[in-house]
């Protein structure tokens, strides 16, 4: 299978595993959503020196995905590009900040290294809370609790409507880059001449897709606002959820481990 | 009286700057009129005009010459929205007409959109993916459906808007036998009237009691679709041939 073919693959098995009928899928998606906000702007409050602490925070991280049976090695995979970046990221504080924090027999644990891990702790907790949340809420139910939060739905339409239309560009790049591959065997990747051509091509291929979806969103009285609606309101249980990990991560923010 | 739910009368078209002396009519002088129970096939050789005609009676391309009216309202555009509540369009290809994550999602897309209530929206679309036994993949995920399950749901979201008349443009096409088949008994049991364009003339045979040919942008026959279909010469002409179970007699 092409990369392409994966992450077409990738994008619909999120779809999936966010329609299982499992226990976290079934809180109601507004919950989710300020239970993640909440945790991100939790874990973002934390001083750059403040490891041990931010690292409790993770709790959260670990109930939830016990509880939500959701795969940490399909995590994992995804963490690869962003743990990369975020380790980039502060692989300068170390020289920076050398003033020893810490010292365990004759090596030193400078600043520079605690506030180094403490950036890439925050680019793990971030990553992994939003993956938690789109694993276990569809997009459409996501951007419902986004407009129910007040967020402008012109965000919220160009938010569902990009996650769409990857999938139309995705699924025309696969389209070229297969007939590409077929009269150019032996060749990997494609050869710098057709550069311009393909993107040419793929732009206008593009956007004859997406006119035609336009077009049939249109047939069906569209108006520039998707009517989001969630399968069900919120009951006592998706309240108790929201407030019970609200409460505990203010909890464990307060208390200084 | 029987009540029409299409009235064409005078229609040209081109594409382009209308003050374009080189121009050639894509549509040329059409004038037809569809009763509100009538089948009836548009055939025609490639380019003939098919889409240009199906996309002219939807609004999605814009009226320059001649009149159109559908339902009794004009086709024009502060209508547009109340005529689109009366034309279901079933584009060619099912991957760009379904764009929402499940089967039910996308069926319900239409009543939303107008405004019915929560429980309106779901009557209609059950009942529209009852009508092409669809009723117990609602909660499927669309990229997970056969060729043939997507055309059934593109189907059922303009049914489920409640469409008098429904334009579709080559259903047939990328059908195996089977969902071709299963395709024709359900437009079969569908009432209200269709405007089916296709190259698949058994298709139209199957499906239609009256058949309009196109021909370099006019109708050049407009008539029942035995007549029409098993007149070789004509079809010959017009750049057609026989449907299949015709020539093989």
């Amino acid at each position: 299978m092409s990369r392409i073919s994966d992450a077409i693959s990738e994008l619909h098995k999120l779809d999936m595993e966010a329609g299982k009928r499992g226990w976290l899928q079934g809180i109601h998606p507004l919950s989710k959503l300020l239970v993640t906000l909440f945790f991100l702007v939790l874990v973002v409050s934390y001083g750059k020196y403040e490891l041990s602490g931010l690292l409790v925070m993770g709790i959260y991280l670990i109930i939830t995905f016990v509880l939500g049976d959701i795969s940490v090695k399909l995590l994992l995979k995804r963490m690869k590009i962003v743990l990369g970046l975020v380790c980039l990221m502060g692989i300068a504080n170390p020289l920076f900040d050398r003033e020893a924090v810490l010292t365990l027999g004759s090596f030193a644990i400078t600043g520079g290294m605690v506030s180094a891990a403490t950036l890439a702790v925050k680019g793990v907790f971030a990553v992994s809370a939003s993956y938690l949340l789109i694993v276990t809420t569809s997009v459409e139910d996501i951007c419902y609790a986004l407009r129910a939060l007040r967020v402008p739905k012109i965000f919220v339409t160009v938010l569902l409507l990009v996650y769409r239309y990857i999938i139309v560009f995705l699924k025309e790049v696969e389209r070229m880059t297969d007939a590409y591959a077929l009269r150019a065997p032996g060749q990997k990747g494609l050869n710098q001449k057709v550069w311009g051509t393909f993107a040419g091509q793929l732009l206008l291929r593009s956007m004859d897709r997406a006119q035609t979806v336009y077009d049939s969103m249109m047939m069906r009285g569209y108006n520039g606002e998707f009517y989001l609606r969630c399968k069900r309101s919120a009951e006592r249980g998706d309240y108790l959820y929201a407030a019970g990990w609200s409460a505990a991560l203010l909890l464990i923010r307060i208390i200084h481990f | 009286m029987v009540m029409n739910i299409l009235e064409i009368e005078n229609l040209s078209f081109s594409y382009g700057n209308p003050r374009d002396m080189y121009k050639k009519n894509v549509l040329d002088d059409i004038n037809i009129r569809i009763s509100g129970s009538e089948s009836v096939g548009l055939i025609g050789e490639n380019g003939a005009g098919k889409s240009t005609f199906l996309k002219l009676l939807t609004g999605l391309l814009e009226l320059k010459d001649g009149e159109i009216q559908v339902a009794g309202l004009e086709l024009k555009k502060e209508n547009l929205k109340d005529i689109r509540a009366e034309i279901g369009y079933v584009f060619q290809d099912s991957d760009s007409q379904l764009f929402m994550s499940t089967v039910y999602d996308d069926v319900a897309f239409a009543p939303r959109n107008y405004g019915k209530s929560e429980e309106e929206v779901r009557a209609a679309a059950l009942l529209a993916l009852k009508k092409v036994h669809m009723e117990d993949k609602k909660d499927r995920q669309i990229y997970r459906l056969s060729g043939g399950e997507k055309k059934l749901a593109a189907i059922a979201t303009v049914l489920a808007v409640g469409a008098k008349l429904m334009l579709l443009d080559e259903p047939s096409v990328a059908l195996d036998p089977k969902n071709r088949r299963n395709l024709i008994r359900i437009l079969n049991e569908l009432p209200g009237a269709k405007l089916i364009a296709s190259h698949d003339l058994d298709f139209v045979y199957d499906t239609c009691e009256r058949v309009i040919l196109l021909s370099g942008g006019r109708i050049a026959a407009d008539g029942g679709t035995k007549e029409i279909l098993t007149d070789r010469e004509l079809l010959e002409k017009h750049g057609l041939e026989l449907p299949l179970s015709f020539s093989r007699i």
